[in-house]
């Protein structure tokens, strides 16, 4: 224990000394490529391991704003002394134990003196936040197995979070968590399935990051945290939820559900979406059948059942109508007559039916009939103006015919005109 | 009867008509085999007419402003009564007139009735055909839709090929450097008043021609016209032709009753260039060839050779009554009936083969 102790000391001395902000000699001013002796050697060396720190520094987000090696290594850059250079009098610090990397990063990123003249848009709480944590509690206890810093920004050759290449950018990021969260074995070890990324890849979300290329599309960072990656509590996943879906939170919190659930102890959106493998929601959900979310706690005969069955009822049959009404209205626009109009009603057909889908988390069958009625009015009046366009097509080919008709018999009567004049 | 045989006279005596009304119904009309070529200048002038006629009443509601071109076409086939068959019948017509009048020229031009005397009617006919084609290019932006304002931005970026001139002629016909409103105001006034202006002029002195020296009779069928008997103009050759004109009115009729001429989407100049541009059908043959073409030949811009041979080929076959000596005496040459067939066959296939996608 006493060893234990001795050691963590003198990792403190020398981390006093390496990760106080750099001193003058370590870094340039920023903007300016940072030039010292370590890498000119690191270059150089066979072992592969000593190496690749050296090469990923020329595109490492610290190298290029001046910050050198000894930034977080400590020693004495400028010396082509090899013993001078890596003295730890000089305050070198080889390989950092796992233990210490957060607190080594946070000496200069927890600074905001320091950082606002690097990047002063960066927050500094990174390191406060990482603490609370389950990375950063499990790591205090001693678990050198859960993330530090390097292990999403990598150790050299850190990117900046924009950047497309870096392993936090919204589109990599998920597989950046996935390297440990994917890994069932490890994570058996946390009471965690491991199965949530494979999840996640099936989610709505996923689609929309990688299909429309949308980086507002929530990753795992979006609920969990980044630096405070920490799984949302019961009650507080409407709230993560509601960042994005306000309006839907806001219809849930009008439901009886709201208090029924927190009664519960049960989640609120993720009970009927679930919480990774977030798919597209359709109307078939809604119903005590098999795989219909009512039926997890509702029966038939219950209110709850009841209230589904109404609901179900109701926008089955305003999708079928705006089916119906576009059916209809695309014929007559593929016969050549202008619907704009009709357009216009459908459009608002469509918005109704969002709303009244958006509706269904209030549970009240009342709420979702306004906006299902409100369809049907304007998919009745789309209807009416594809009925009058029919009736406009009819009309148009009933004259085409008889003037056809005419044109015809003008024909025949010169035909026969020049052949009596002519004989 | 006696009102109009007064007026009849009143306007003979002041005006001398006798003579005119003389030649009238003494004109005749040969027949023989190919005498249906005949009927192919006339149609074009029926279809001319219907233009005139459906452009006046386009004009009481059409606005030629960016901001206004294309919501005026939309009520006008919406809203007014009977604007829909109109615009219709306008746009039909428009491509039934180069089509007949593409006609026309092919006959004329391979029963090798333009030689002498008849070189001034081949040349006024030529450039009735260029300003049909005018008339088509000009129309063609004015209910500013995406298509026609896309082919647009293409079709007059071709005249900046010019050599010398051609910056100048761009900006003439753009009204600036982009297609933008004063492009649609400046088409509009070339659409429906310069152009109709010289044509009306042109179709006249056509016309004339025409009336002057009578129908041209082929090469080799002058044994037969002598001995078929021929029609009188007035009234058995204008009662045929009423016939003619008929089916083409019937015609237009059901085109605009089943294929109503579709107006698109509004054109957006800051959206980009939709897929498949194409222009009017009667320059797809031009359009398709300068894209088959590589980027250079010999140091040369591909497409700036292309039009120069375009414009070459356009030369040659307005010099014809020229070039081909033979035709003045009656007697014209193989070659050039064969660059007739062979200008014929590029021009339907390479037309045909565009609309059946094979270019893409």
């Amino acid at each position: 224990m006493r060893n234990h102790l001795l050691a963590a000391a003198v990792v403190l001395a020398h981390a006093a000394a390496a990760w106080a902000v750099p001193p003058a000699n370590v870094v340039r001013a920023p903007g300016k490529h940072a030039e010292d002796t370590c890498t000119a050697c690191h270059v150089a060396l066979d072992d592969e391991h000593l190496r690749a720190p050296a090469l990923l520094a020329n595109g490492d987000i610290h190298h290029t704003q001046g910050i050198t090696c000894a930034g977080c290594h400590g020693g004495d850059p400028a010396s082509e002394n090899a013993a001078v250079a890596m003295n730890p009098a000089r305050g070198f610090v080889g390989k950092f134990s796992r233990r210490a990397i957060p607190e080594m990063c946070g000496s200069c990123h927890s600074d905001p003196t320091f950082m606002l003249r690097y990047a002063p848009n960066i927050p500094t709480d990174q390191l406060a936040q990482y603490r609370t944590s389950k990375h950063g509690l499990a790591l205090a206890k001693g678990d050198t197995s859960v993330a530090v810093c390097s292990s999403c920004h990598g150790a050299h050759g850190v990117l900046q979070v924009n950047d497309a290449r870096s392993p936090v950018y919204p589109t990599r990021v998920v597989d950046t968590c996935g390297r440990c969260h994917g890994d069932a074995a490890l994570m058996t070890r946390y009471g965690i399935k491991g199965n949530e990324i494979t999840e996640y890849k099936q989610s709505v979300h996923y689609a929309a990051l990688v299909t429309k290329n949308d980086l507002s599309a929530p990753t795992c960072k979006s609920c969990h945290g980044a630096h405070g990656a920490t799984p949302p509590g019961v009650s507080s996943v409407s709230n993560v939820c509601g960042t994005c879906h306000p309006t839907q939170r806001e219809r849930f919190d009008l439901s009886p559900h709201k208090d029924a659930f927190a009664a519960l102890q049960q989640p609120a959106c993720e009970s009927c979406h679930g919480n990774h493998a977030i798919l597209h929601p359709t109307d078939g959900w809604i119903g005590v059948g098999e795989k219909q979310v009512c039926g997890n706690c509702h029966s038939v005969g219950d209110a709850g059942a009841t209230a589904a069955f109404a609901i179900a009822g109701a926008l089955e049959r305003a999708t079928a109508a705006t089916a119906g009404a576009e059916g209809r209205v695309d014929r007559v626009k593929r016969a050549g007559m202008l619907m704009d109009d009709a357009d216009v009603k459908l459009e608002d057909a469509h918005q109704s039916l969002v709303v009244a889908q958006v509706e269904i988390h209030t549970v009240n069958p009342t709420r979702v009939d306004e906006q299902t009625k409100a369809v049907l009015a304007s998919t009745g009046a789309a209807d009416t103006l594809a009925a009058k366009a029919e009736a406009e097509i009819r009309y148009r080919r009933t004259g085409l015919f008889i003037s056809l008709g005419v044109i015809a018999l003008a024909m025949v009567a010169l035909i026969f005109k020049v052949r009596a004049m002519e004989r | 009867m006696r009102i109009l045989d007064k007026l009849w006279q009143a306007l003979d005596e002041r005006l001398d008509l006798a003579p005119v009304l003389e030649f009238a119904t003494h004109k005749e009309v040969p027949q023989h085999r190919h005498s249906w070529a005949y009927y192919f200048g006339g149609l074009t002038l029926f279809f001319f007419f219907v233009q005139v006629a459906t452009g006046i009443l386009l004009l009481l509601y059409y606005r030629p402003t960016a901001e206004a071109a294309f919501e005026s076409v939309q009520f006008i086939v919406t809203r007014v009564p009977f604007g829909w068959l109109i615009r219709s019948v306008h746009s039909w017509s428009a491509n039934l007139m180069i089509l007949a009048a593409f006609a026309h020229m092919f006959s004329v031009y391979l029963l090798g009735s333009y030689g002498k005397p008849r070189e001034l009617t081949w040349w006024s006919g030529f450039v009735l055909l260029l300003l049909a084609m005018g008339f088509g290019f000009s129309g063609y932006l004015l209910p500013w839709n995406t298509l026609s304002f896309f082919a647009t931005r293409v079709g007059t970026d071709m005249v900046s090929k010019v050599p010398l001139a051609g910056e100048w002629l761009l900006r003439f016909l753009r009204g600036g450097d982009d297609v933008t409103g004063a492009t649609l105001t400046r088409f509009f006034g070339f659409h429906v008043a310069v152009l109709p202006m010289i044509m009306a002029a042109l179709l006249g002195v056509h016309l004339a021609l025409i009336q002057r020296q009578g129908m041209h009779i082929p090469e080799g069928l002058e044994e037969e016209a002598r001995t078929r008997k021929p029609l009188r103009f007035i009234p058995s050759f204008v009662m045929r032709e009423g016939v003619v004109w008929l089916a083409g009115l019937a015609a237009l009729a059901a085109l605009a009753a089943f294929f109503p001429w579709e107006l698109g989407t509004k054109a957006d100049p800051f959206a980009s260039a939709p897929a498949g541009i194409k222009p009017e059908w009667y320059f797809l043959f031009m359009f398709e060839t300068l894209k088959l073409l590589p980027a250079h030949v010999l140091g040369i811009e591909g497409e700036l050779l292309g039009l120069a041979a375009f414009n070459l080929a356009g030369l040659v076959w307005f010099l014809v009554p020229v070039l081909d000596r033979g035709s003045s005496s009656g007697h014209r040459s193989r070659a050039f009936l064969l660059l007739g067939w062979l200008a014929l066959a590029y021009i339907v296939s390479f037309t045909l083969l565009s609309f059946a996608g094979v270019f893409k």
